[in-house]
């Protein structure tokens, strides 16, 4: 009776072990190309349905609470339970929520979050489920989630930004610039830093961030092979960009520390007064205002260099929602062109509605240097576009950093580095 | 009559049983299992035999960290084990105000790793401290790259280590030092031996367990740094990810929703392997020794 007892314990301790890790099934569902729904969802919109945003409490409560009320009230059979979490650690909220088996019906989720839930098949295909999507959002926010392999789009785009280039015109001046001419090309960046570095005396930097697969991409290099399934980035014309950023860096025109700093150190740095140039989003001089209150008057915006970077949010609907009509209407709702414009009038995001596009609030400046960025954001957006590849993850960021910090420091060449973050990547994305 | 019940041990001990297998047992043959398949956060988990060991093993970075690991312990063993010796040394004499020293030399180990390597990270920026008054007094013409350059960041990190571990292993000498017995010094001070003499051969073998116990707690912790080298390089391992650990490895290939599980976890078995190494080694001495 006792060994019968031994043998069972063992048993299930061993299928426990195998189910646990993952062999018992499961697998990666990439390969199907319609994860999504196979016809338009229709039904009565009633019952309860969940919503889950990032970190729009306390700030955005009133707004929130004030589109989910509007909800209920035109669809009185709907029960809306709204969650909001925290900025920080949301993507394992997410990844906990999902391989729990518990997402939330409606969910705020970035491409690159979607992505791997999409792979899973978690997520509804909208773009089949609801064909009126394409008719009122703009082409840039659903082509962010539409995935190669996967057809159709898994996102309600949201809100969009970009980024825009902040100058310090006070150093630009004292340093023999003029702010009113800042560079629009890496050229003149270069050529700007070296003005900047000998009449400063090396105390004070105009470029002060290492470049990355967006600036890459500007150089008109191709990223990613058109299936997604290769990275292409160990080009001439990438190796030939990092070789302009080695010398700049050998010339003393960088700080030292660029090398391991991350995106965040530049406009700490431009923050500080120490660095006369910073690339950040639309709203960026409003939260200087708070931070540096004296810098903020002094900073002059112009269009980012290059295609400007789309950032985009969407809402996206768990496949496993049991209440697939009310979940659309409620993604539809929030993301409706009157709630996103609502939303931008409160902050400085812009709609990803087409309805927005002729909205002077967003195409007329108010006249403050504030007011300038929000335009040159706004307009930036026709052209923007996401040039990091949401396959990207967080081992190949880091990769890739660190190639490209080590063929600036001249560690290694350009091509070298290269074809060796190239080579990783892709060793990443097969496994 | 006497009622034999089986079972009972098996009861008393259950709930220190369930924790053990729980917290300890389960992870680590999980960790086994998982290093043999394609894991994912999400997904995967197919079975891919020694793909993950073979790609470990022609991982060049992989050879740079372990590489890392090796030095950091190599230069890490000798200096904890002897310098908090000679601090416990200096801190046991009963002087007026010896206590404020001892709580000094304790402070660093209260601080937390993760603010300590904060603040000399500061310190060691291209605009921090030392550099600024190197610069300022001449001694340099430049900053010197601590945090950008592959040996000065490991030396910044391992002396971070260093500094902050210095108090730790002092209170433990302290203890072992109360046990070594005051006649057998006085005896050998009477058969005419110096202090250099006494600490040769009485101190010295009176402390050697603890000593023992010292390098394996130092060679372990060594070979498992993260904080400080992640903290002073931002989380980017240096230029070319050269200064990063094993651990560092682990973590970059675990995390977030496409988190490659199947490969760290045969990583974290490999770091395993060589932790016990110098454990078996260091066993092996004493017992040689003793």
């Amino acid at each position: 009776m006792r060994k019968y007892w031994t043998r069972l314990a063992v048993a299930a301790a061993v299928a426990t072990t195998v189910a646990g890790c993952g062999l018992a099934g499961g697998g990666d569902t990439s390969s199907q190309s319609g994860a999504g729904a196979s016809a338009a969802v229709t039904g009565e919109i009633k019952g309860k349905v969940s919503l889950q945003t990032w970190a729009l409490k306390p700030k955005f409560t009133a707004y929130m609470q004030g589109v989910i009320d509007s909800f209920q009230r035109k669809y009185p059979g709907v029960q809306v339970t709204w969650l909001d979490q925290p900025g920080d650690g949301y993507s394992d909220k997410v990844l906990s929520q999902a391989a729990g088996g518990s997402l939330p019906d409606v969910v705020n989720l970035p491409p690159d979050f979607a992505l791997p839930l999409v792979k899973q098949g978690m997520l509804l295909d909208v773009a089949t489920a609801d064909p009126a999507l394409t008719q009122d959002y703009v082409s840039g926010g659903t082509d962010a989630y539409r995935f190669p392999g996967h057809s159709g789009a898994y996102g309600y785009p949201w809100y969009l930004n970009t980024d825009v280039d902040y100058w310090n015109a006070d150093l630009l001046t004292k340093y023999g610039l003029d702010p009113g001419k800042p560079p629009a090309t890496l050229d003149e960046l270069i050529a700007q830093a070296k003005v900047f570095k000998e009449k400063s005396g090396g105390q004070v930097y105009l470029m002060s961030r290492k470049p990355g697969l967006g600036d890459l991409a500007n150089a008109g290099v191709k990223i990613m092979s058109e299936d997604g399934r290769s990275f292409t980035f160990n080009t001439p014309q990438a190796a030939a960009l990092l070789d302009r950023y080695r010398d700049a860096y050998r010339q003393g025109l960088l700080p030292k520390d660029v090398l391991t700093d991350k995106y965040a150190g530049n406009a700490k740095l431009f923050n500080a007064g120490t660095v006369a140039w910073t690339t950040a989003g639309g709203n960026y001089i409003t939260t200087l205002a708070t931070d540096n209150p004296t810098l903020a008057p002094k900073v002059v915006p112009s269009p980012a260099m290059g295609t400007p970077p789309l950032y985009v949010q969407g809402l996206s609907v768990a496949k496993s929602s049991k209440n697939l009509p009310a979940s659309l209407a409620l993604a539809r709702w929030v993301t409706n062109a009157e709630n996103q414009a609502a939303f931008a009038h409160l902050t400085s995001i812009f709609p990803s509605t087409k309805a927005s596009a002729n909205d002077p609030f967003f195409s007329k400046s108010d006249g403050t240097n504030a007011g300038s960025a929000k335009v040159i954001a706004f307009n930036s957006l026709a052209t923007a576009a996401i040039l990091q590849p949401v396959q990207v993850d967080g081992a190949m960021s880091d990769i890739v950093n660190q190639q490209i910090a080590l063929a600036i420091s001249g560690g290694a060449s350009s091509n070298k580095a290269l074809d060796d973050a190239v080579a990783r990547c892709n060793q990443l994305l097969k496994n | 009559m006497t009622h034999r019940r089986w079972f009972a041990p098996w009861l008393l001990i259950a709930p220190a049983l369930v924790w053990l297998l729980v917290f300890t047992v389960w992870p680590s043959v999980n960790t086994v299992i998982l290093s043999f398949t394609n894991a994912r956060p999400l997904g995967g988990g197919r079975f891919v035999g020694l793909e993950n060991f073979h790609r470990a093993l022609n991982d060049g970075q992989l050879a740079e960290a372990l590489l890392n690991s090796v030095i950091y312990m190599l230069v890490c063993l000798p200096l904890l084990t002897l310098l908090p010796l000679l601090m416990a040394l200096l801190v046991q004499k009963r002087l007026p105000g010896i206590t404020f020293f001892r709580t000094a030399f304790y402070t660093p180990v209260v601080a937390s790793a993760v603010v300590v390597a904060l603040i000399w990270g500061w310190v060691l920026d291209d605009r921090g401290l030392v550099n600024g008054l190197a610069q300022r007094f001449a001694l340099l013409s430049g900053p010197l790259p601590f945090l950008t350059d592959r040996w000065l960041l490991l030396l910044s990190a391992i002396g971070l280590t260093v500094w902050k571990g210095l108090g730790y292993y002092m209170v433990i000498y302290l203890s072992a030092l109360g046990n070594v017995g005051r006649e057998l010094h006085e005896a050998a001070a009477v058969d005419g031996a110096g202090s250099f003499r006494r600490f040769l051969h009485v101190t010295l073998p009176g402390v050697r367990n603890t000593m023992l116990l010292v390098s394996v707690l130092i060679s372990v912790s060594a070979l498992r740094v993260f904080s400080e080298l992640y903290i002073l390089s931002d989380g980017t391992g240096g230029p070319g990810g050269r200064d990063m650990s094993v651990v560092m490895l682990i973590q970059m290939y675990s995390r977030g929703f496409t988190g490659h599980l199947g490969y760290a976890s045969a990583l974290s078995l490999l770091l395993f392997v060589v932790t016990v190494g110098p454990l078996l080694l260091l066993l092996r001495l004493d017992r040689k020794a003793a």
